[in-house]
């Protein structure tokens, strides 16, 4: 997170910024009044940032779902002000039916959405290019390279809104995202005042009619048309071309600008400036949509080959194909489509490498000792020739490398890459004291008691902290889609005939964003399943976000929704509400649950998160070891997992500062050697 | 001005992200452009855990490139295994040698590396290791000293730090950072210099050995 202000002049702030945190400060800068969305790793932190700032006159929120939270930004947004939705690249795809209408709709105030893709996959879920959404919408997408231009294109975002009509896109990726690096911000701006505007023209809110939709249709394309013009005008895109004709021309877009200008000074030992004048030209392109056509028509037209370095989907590499075929030219594109570089993973300086070598360009040896290179401003460590076979790609690279010496292809040597899988593995899985952990651990005992075998019975996922009991030692759940798909998912296996019991599971976050469908779904049609909410009361595996269930006490103007209510408002047939630190009660309730072969029974496992109630210090009670009736059997830790156990010399050893005292592993020691003991004063 | 890329590397809980934040905060004190990326996966704690930092470079972009780091830091034995990919031959290597076992290594189903085998792998790639041995933290106020501001001191042993940022800096920003601990992070920095001083570089001493 951002902190230390140390050079505060009139205007301009100097701090260290998240690239999510110079997102939220933009949009501030920007006079934004309304901010939505539903955390999703890496765009989280843009909104919490948000809510941790004393904003008045502005609304921020957590909604229950993107779709949800873009509907709110884009009324706002047609009443006349600015208003800035966040989510994680999965989230667009919720709020995307919404999406595709109110862009044919176009907006009033500056409607911005701030999505951040995670190319590498740092925290699960498909990896996805959302830019194919904004080209399927034909929305304008802004791609900063860097954080201070994230802080600055957030806010030419909703300018670029307002002019053109259009909502516009903020596309991040990963590492920009959640990267940290020194941001020059400006004072934030109130929201304007005005009345909000109410305007009754159905041919433009509403869809009512083939006149009305194709007319949009051709409204849709005029601004993109219109932004592609102030784009250009603005010279978002830069083409620097050399001062000779011919040679390479480099296409780099969003962050891998960046590492171009890196690798490029690798093999030329000269920054960009001056490779550009060589015979070298650069397009840094920051809108994949509307595609920079003057720009790529000027590079085509001046150079012999084209690199196209662009991660994941090759979007701007076809349009380049496509200008190319239309301006006859005749030169050779490399990128993806000729299979010289990957769609998968983030790119680094390796790619573009990779890239630079298929078209040639190999790093150049320093001729010095390594630490003369350190001393030479703005050259990065060219390693001494010997080092530098670890650089050097596949056209250059001989015999007789030292045994570190990257692939072919660019690729980490065997050695690296055996030596990584040396590591012991190290799954991850539910915190000391979660209450998930008493849930899984009761189902597993239900699916025992109620005689069927484990890998009998289906039990569904959902997203989220839930999902851990796919890992050992649980090994329970067997899949992940998106959020609340696990109740349907349920469904389906149950009309596929199964013979034994199934059972979904879910989260409170995920049960409020998408799980309520489905589960009207299995009532209604009389779908014989079980349901399982683990409702620990917060958005957990995001940090601890409020949501609709969250305590009173933390809901800062709203209230909380009782889930408990919402689930019998439904009607199921069974509801049986537990504790999931009551192992015998949790699995009975459960037992009682599969026996019945008819109906939808839902189980609410409520217990608030571990972290939160550590975090205030409740800790009502403690577990400790008695080392002399420790026979070091492992059961507790082979049952449960618990990361605050662990094998010490003659026993297991209990890490005081983990353990909440959930009592969990005391149910588990054939020796009685593990007990739990109320803590001083109940709690403290 | 001097670039210096460091990669990080541990386990959740071993305050990684902390440290990174910490050589933020010194780099913005020195006035030395910064840039540094955490990965943290989707584990609160027990995960693995790495942070890319990039000194002295203007605009630059967040990840270390591929055997491009001047030092990586780990301050887990098998996890060390892990930041293998960032290093040349030149590269500088400090290794907290913590023994952090998963529980899947506790229960006997899978192995863990031994020291020997970490350091033979580590010795293929590079030949600047630093081993940094936990227990040999100085007490203070009864308990062994933070463990990762310890690894911290001992990373401003290596000239390519100091040359980046004055070890005073960092000083002065450990102090602001945590006024009621100062002394006892004053105290954990400083024997991690001394250790790092101490202590050759290399493989023939695997256990820390001292210089004499």
């Amino acid at each position: 997170m951002g902190f230390a202000l140390i050079e505060k002049g009139r205007d301009v702030n100097k701090q260290i910024l998240t690239g999510n945190q110079a997102v939220a400060l933009g949009a501030l800068r920007a006079s934004v009044k309304v901010v939505t969305g539903y955390p999703g790793t890496p765009s989280t932190g843009c909104l919490t940032h948000l809510l941790t700032l004393d904003l008045p006159d502005r609304h921020v929120e957590w909604s229950s779902n993107e779709k949800v939270a873009f509907e709110i930004a884009s009324a706002a947004a047609w009443a006349g002000h600015r208003a800035l939705c966040t989510m994680k690249m999965s989230g667009l795809n919720v709020a995307y039916d919404a999406l595709i209408s109110i862009a044919y709709s176009g907006t009033n105030g500056g409607l911005v959405i701030y999505v951040a893709d995670d190319p590498g996959v740092s925290a699960g879920m498909p990896e996805q290019d959302s830019r194919g959404f904004a080209l399927m919408s034909q929305l304008p997408m802004l791609e900063p390279a860097t954080l201070a231009e994230a802080y600055k294109l957030t806010q030419t975002a909703f300018e670029l809104s307002e002019k053109t009509g259009s909502p516009v896109f903020v596309r991040l990726t990963t590492a920009v995202a959640v990267g940290h690096a020194l941001v020059e911000t400006e004072e934030a701006i109130a929201p304007k005042e005005i009345e909000p505007i109410l305007e009754r023209d159905i041919a433009r809110y509403t869809k009512a009619g083939s006149k009305i939709c194709l007319d949009q249709h051709q409204a849709l394309i005029d601004r993109l048309n219109h932004a592609r013009r102030i784009i250009h005008k603005m010279g978002l895109n830069r083409v620097k071309l050399s001062k000779e004709p011919g040679g390479l021309g480099i296409i780099s877009v969003g962050a891998t600008s960046t590492y171009m200008n890196e690798a490029l000074a690798l093999c030329s030992r000269l920054d960009a400036s001056e490779a550009s004048s060589s015979r070298v030209s650069v397009l840094s392109v920051r809108t994949t949509i509307p595609f920079p056509s003057e720009e790529v028509k000027q590079l085509l037209g001046h150079c012999e080959t084209i690199l196209v370095l662009e991660e994941l989907e090759p979007h701007v590499e076809q349009a380049v194909y496509v200008a190319a075929q239309q301006l006859g030219f005749t030169g050779s594109i490399i990128g993806k489509l000729d299979g010289t570089l990957s769609p998968i993973g983030e790119y680094g300086v390796a790619e573009v490498l990779k890239g630079l070598g298929a078209c040639g360009l190999s790093p150049v040896a320093s001729g010095g000792k390594p630490q003369a290179a350190h001393n030479e401003p703005q050259v990065p460590n060219v390693p001494a020739p010997q080092e530098s076979a670890t650089l050097i790609l596949a056209s250059n690279a001989g015999a007789g490398r030292p045994p570190t010496v990257v692939g072919p292809n660019g690729e980490p040597s065997s050695t690296v890459l055996s030596s990584a899988a040396m590591a012991a593995p190290r799954p991850i899985t539910v915190c000391a004291g979660c209450p998930h952990r008493g849930t899984y651990l009761a189902i597993e005992a239900a699916i025992k008691q109620a005689g069927f075998a484990k890998d009998d019975v289906m039990v569904t996922g959902d997203i989220g902290c839930t999902i851990l009991g796919m890992n050992p030692p649980f090994n329970l759940i067997w899949n992940e889609v998106s959020m609340g798909t696990s109740i349907s998912l349920a469904q389906g296996y149950v009309h596929a005939g199964l013979k034994t019991p199934v059972i979904a599971t879910m989260g409170d976050s995920t049960f409020f964003h998408g799980g309520i469908p489905g589960l009207i779904n299995a009532i209604q049609h009389q779908v014989p399943l079980t349901l399982v909410v683990m409702d620990n009361g917060w958005t957990s595996m995001t940090g601890m976000q409020v949501n609709a269930g969250t305590d009173d006490a933390f809901q800062s103007e709203g209230r909380r929704v009782d889930i408990e209510a919402v689930i019998r408002g439904l009607g199921p047939d069974r509801v049986e509400v537990v504790d999931p630190f009551d192992l015998n009660a949790t699995t009975k309730a459960l037992t009682r649950c599969l026996a019945e072969p008819q109906g939808v029974k839902v189980v609410l496992a409520q217990r608030e998160c571990a972290i939160q109630t550590k975090r205030r210090g409740i800790v009502a009670e403690y577990t400790t070891i008695d080392p002399d009736k420790c026979i070091l059997c492992k059961q507790c830790l082979r049952v449960t997992g618990c990361p605050a156990l662990s094998v010490a010399q003659d026993s297991i050893a209990i890490d005081a500062s983990l353990c909440n005292g959930c009592g969990l592993c005391t149910e588990f020691c054939p020796t009685g050697a593990l007990s739990n003991s109320r803590a001083e004063g109940g709690a403290k | 001005m001097i670039a210096c890329d460091i990669v990080l590397i541990g386990v959740g809980g071993q305050g990684i992200v902390t440290l990174g934040d910490l050589i933020g905060r010194a780099a913005l004190a020195a006035n030395v452009p910064v840039s540094y990326v955490p990965t943290k996966g989707m584990a609160q704690r027990g995960g693995f855990v790495k942070v890319e930092i990039r000194l002295g470079r203007e605009t630059v972009g967040p990840r270390v490139p591929e055997h491009g780091a001047d030092l990586v830091v780990s301050m887990e034995r098998s996890e060390a295994l892990k930041g293998l990919r960032f290093v040349r031959p030149n590269s500088r290597f400090i290794l907290y040698d913590h023994v952090w076992e998963p529980t899947g290594v506790m229960l006997g189903k899978d192995d863990y590396p031994s020291q020997e085998s970490v350091l033979e792998t580590m010795s293929q790639a590079l030949s600047d290791v630093l081993v940094l041995n936990p227990d040999n933290r100085p007490i203070f106020d009864d308990r062994p000293v933070a463990a990762n501001v310890f690894t911290l001191g001992a990373m401003f042993s290596t000239p390519i730090l100091r040359e980046s940022i004055d070890p005073r800096t960092m000083e002065s920003v450990l102090l602001h950072r945590w006024p009621k601990a100062s002394e006892a992070n004053l105290a954990a920095f400083h024997s991690g210099v001394q250790e790092g001083d101490a202590t050759e570089y290399g493989f023939s001493q695997f256990s820390g050995g001292r210089k004499s």
